[in-house]
């Protein structure tokens, strides 16, 4: 044994790497001047997708990173309008059933097939295909998805079972990028690795655990018409970093080996805001809050009154206010204020009041005490089971002070919550059994109002795959909702989404508390022009170029 | 010198030990009728024939190990379909439940799930990942490399903490002795998870003397750090004990009267006898450190199977899962056959006494 050299030459390893460590490059040192073309950019991100094709599953992180590399037939404005995008125009029949997309001519999918009306019916067909394991797609098209066919070359006709107003704001998401069919044909594992698109850049190379390579599609004319400007993107590389750890990703951005990170961490915001080379941008999603959803099918919770005293005991935006120190606000209506036809008048429908709280308490007969003082019925306590997610990248700290202030608060009107932290595997368990929890903490991005027909509708219910989390249903809200998916007058949609925004409020199937949000944060002094779409936050990096001097 | 003859003695005279006066050992010709127990015994005997047996029981082990993980997947709550179609954030409809049940074989009765599973495994195949659709053994080839850098620079971080501080402070008089051992008991408490971040905020995100994330050899400083720090302050305890009885020994008395200088003497002589102790729990320490690159990989937004391994138990990945049990099990394995050569290699006497037997 003669460690001497090996320590040596590790000792010089060591000082070595060290070395080249010091020191970041300005990624913008060696580009050109007087223009923003040229340049790679590193974007940090938390989660990383399972595949990259949106078609599959449809889970939030494949949106992020497949708006990048897929263009949608229409893009959505933040209004709840739709722009053209690669439909350059499209007629709606008079019945609402029939949707004619009128393709732009000359685009080709970066594989070199042309997207042409073929092509979209493909699409459809592969998200319609159980082999494709398709879940937000399908639960935004089966209840009315009857079959799309080429009309022409470039007019594609989709036929619906029934009037669907909202299709083109769902159709607008990047879970609807349209994709080359040679590719799909590849089957999934090809297709989930490298998905082809006709998008401003092309999936280059997917390392995981660490990142996916973008590279710029040099022959890119298919930016929707909301779009800084149109032609190839200015970056020629986007380095897609997944980095989970909330000090490292807030480190990278520091440090600037990445010049925008997604979910900037809440405890680092008072950094980042004193910090003048960071820009925060702030993005509440359309859709459902994170909210505590209430199984109707607990015998507790069956009675409205009870539900009702819940909330009013709850103190919601008090307990949002101390988990998330204003960092995020609260919203007490069933849909998040950045959702179209957002009803401000349901914004906090059941004010704090422990007294009208016990006095629905006592009417509903939960009227006796046990040892502990909570409130009991037939010698029962009335006890509700909150199971969450014991990962904190799935629960984050923040959250779990929320259950514990609901805890709290509920404890003084003489409800008792018990908190369950479960592993993943169990909370997929319980999904789809209604016996094994009374309340849970959920949200539901989507850019349409009519997300409260896919949460809350007799229709969902009966597919009994765990999303009516609430268990019930409301004829009325049922038929107020069909009828806002029947019609295109706005201001026909306007009044029946409000209406519908009220039954949910008196049913009280949910404690709603804060909107999602996203937040990007970007290093000012390196990087101009990302922007967030509105349908479900995705950042677009297709107008993002660095800054140097002359741009 | 005694300590350590009669330490190695068992393997000489293990062979002996299992054979019965019946059965009178057979070392001439080998025959059908060779009891096993002297069969054990003559394959002990030579090296081959140990190198046979440890493959022999690596491969029981490793079965075991895959029965073991089977079981206890399939005892985990939930649907693996609902685990494998996003888990419980997304609602597919049942007929995507029902083909994928169909598709990955989940409605066979469980017996024949565990046929097809160990059927794949004897062709080599270790499946496609229920998540990731990849081959497991793609998956698995593309991380572990990034791992074993990780757990090697490690370990070679930790053999220079315990070298050093042995040599520096060990069975010295005073003060310096009892200083070192209290650092070392200090960094082998020291938990990964906290390690990784201090050292994150302070070397990467304050100082920037290190990138916060980089793939190059920089990046692989404070991962190695936080991991091979804990356990050399563990490897130094232990080397730290056996030099300080190896350096009351009576060689070390007539090396230093021979006129051999007193650090030739630590360096040559008692770190060569304090070592092997170490060496021997370095196995472990590998397997260990494997372990720890699962929270380290996290931190520091490494590629490895450590963060794969999370992933997969989470997302009731269960191919996955076995596959990268699998390779740690190996690396176990691995490990201790190379912690046994490099013990030859450090004491000549091991050398010796295996030949004899043979």
């Amino acid at each position: 044994m003669r460690p001497r050299p090996a320590l040596s030459a590790a000792a010089a390893l060591l000082a070595l790497t060290v070395l080249a460590g010091c020191g970041t490059a300005d990624p913008s040192a060696s580009l050109p001047t007087g223009t923003k073309e040229g340049g790679d950019l590193v974007y940090a991100t938390d989660r990383e997708p399972t595949c990259l094709d949106p078609h599959n599953s449809g889970d939030m992180p494949q949106t992020y990173i497949a708006r990048q590399y897929l263009d949608s037939l229409v893009s959505m404005k933040a209004d709840g309008t739709v722009v053209p995008w690669l439909a350059q125009s499209w007629d709606v029949s008079k019945d609402g059933k029939t949707y004619d997309f009128h393709l732009k001519k000359g685009v080709e999918f970066t594989d070199g097939e042309p997207l042409d009306a073929d092509a979209v019916v493909a699409n459809f067909e592969q998200i319609m295909d159980p082999d494709t394991q398709s879940s937000t797609d399908l639960l935004y098209l089966s209840p009315y998805f009857e079959k799309a066919t080429a009309v022409s070359e470039h007019t594609v006709r989709v036929t619906l079972k029934r009037p669907y107003s909202p299709l083109l704001t769902v159709l607008s998401q990047a879970f609807f990028g349209i994709e080359s069919p040679r590719a799909m044909a590849r089957g999934l594992e090809a297709n989930c690795a490298a998905p082809v698109g006709t998008g401003p850049f092309k999936v280059a190379e997917w390392k995981r655990n660490q990142e996916v390579v973008l590279e710029r599609n040099d022959d890119y004319d298919s930016a929707p018409a909301d779009a800084k400007h149109q032609g190839p993107a200015y970056l020629e590389k986007v380095t897609w970093r997944f980095l989970k750890d909330n000090t490292a990703r807030f480190g990278a951005l520091q440090s600037g080996k990445a010049q925008a990170i997604f979910n900037l961490p809440p405890e680092s915001v008072p950094a980042a805001t004193a910090d003048s080379r960071i820009d925060t941008d702030d993005f509440v999603h359309s859709g459902v809050p994170f909210a505590l959803d209430f199984n109707t099918d607990s015998p507790q919770l069956s009675d409205v009154r009870v539900r009702r005293a819940i909330v009013h005991a709850a103190d919601a935006p008090g307990i949002v206010e101390s988990a998330y120190a204003g960092v995020f606000p609260y919203e007490g209506n069933a849909l998040s204020s950045g959702t179209p036809d957002y009803d401000e008048s349901y914004h906090e429908p059941f004010p704090y009041d422990p007294d009208k709280a016990a006095k629905l308490l006592d009417e509903a007969g939960w009227t006796g005490r046990d040892e502990d003082g909570y409130r009991t019925k037939d010698g029962k306590t009335l006890t509700l089971r909150l199971p969450y997610n014991s990962d904190p990248g799935e629960t984050p700290p923040a959250d779990l002070t929320i259950f514990q202030n609901f805890q709290a608060m509920e404890k003084r009107v003489g409800i008792k919550v018990e908190l369950q932290p479960k592993d993943a595997a169990s909370m997929t368990a319980i999904k789809t059994d209604p016996t094994a929890y009374d309340l849970q903490g959920r949200y539901w991005n989507s850019p349409t109002p009519g997300v409260m027909y896919i949460k809350f509708s007799k229709e969902t219910l009966d597919i009994d795959n765990g999303q009516n989390v609430a268990r019930d249903y409301d004829d009325e809200l049922d038929k107020t909702l069909v009828e806002a998916a029947g019609t295109t007058d706005p201001e026909k949609q306007q009044q029946l989404y409000s209406t519908a925004q009220g039954i949910l409020t008196s049913q009280a199937w949910h404690l709603p508390l804060y909107p999602v949000q996203t937040r990007l944060a970007t290093r000012s002094d390196q990087v101009k022009d990302i922007w967030i779409e509105p349908s479900e936050g995705e950042p677009v990096l297709h107008d993002a170029y660095l800054i140097r001097d002359g741009a | 010198m005694t300590a350590e003859t009669t330490s190695s003695a068992p393997a000489t005279v293990g062979p002996v030990g299992p054979v019965s006066p019946e059965e009178p050992a057979q070392p001439a010709g080998p025959g059908p009728a060779a009891p096993p127990a002297a069969l054990l015994a003559r394959l002990r005997a030579s090296l081959p024939g140990r190198i046979a047996l440890r493959v022999l029981s690596a491969l029981v082990l490793l079965w075991a190990v895959a029965t073991i993980v089977f079981f206890l997947q399939h005892l985990v709550p939930g649907d693996p379909a609902l685990a494998i179609l996003g888990g419980a954030s997304a609602n597919p409809p049942p007929e995507t439940v029902a083909a994928v049940r169909a598709q990955y074989g989940f409605d066979q009765p469980l017996l024949v799930q565990y046929a097809d599973f160990l059927g794949g495994l004897v062709r080599g195949d270790l499946g496609s990942s229920y998540t990731m659709k990849e081959p497991v053994a793609r998956i698995i080839a593309e991380q572990i490399v990034p791992t074993l850098q990780l757990t090697g620079a490690s370990l070679a971080i930790a053999w220079a903490i315990a070298i050093g501080s042995t040599l520096l402070t060990a069975a010295r008089p005073g003060l310096a002795a009892r200083i070192g051992s209290g650092l070392e008991v200090v960094l082998a408490a020291l938990p990964h998870f906290w390690l990784g971040v201090v050292l994150l905020v302070v070397f990467a995100v304050t100082l920037q003397w290190l990138p916060v994330v980089d793939d190059g050899p920089a990046g692989l400083v404070l991962p190695a750090l936080t991991l091979g720090v804990p356990l050399g302050g563990f490897l130094a305890q232990v080397t730290r004990d056996e030099f300080d009885a190896a350096s009351r020994q009576p060689f070390v008395l007539s090396a230093l009267s021979r006129g051999t200088r007193p650090g030739d003497v630590r360096w040559r002589h008692v770190l060569r006898h304090a070592a092997l102790p170490g060496i021997a729990l370095s196995g472990w320490g590998l397997g260990s450190l494997i372990s720890g690159a699962v929270v380290v990989e996290v931190i520091f937004s490494r590629q490895g199977i450590g963060q794969v391994l999370v992933t997969a138990v989470t997302s009731q990945d269960l191919p996955l899962v076995i596959g990268v049990t699998f390779v740690v099990a190996l690396v176990y394995v691995i490990a201790n056959i190379l912690t046994d050569l490099a013990a030859v290699a450090v004491d000549p006497r091991l050398r010796t006494s295996i030949g004899g037997a043979s």
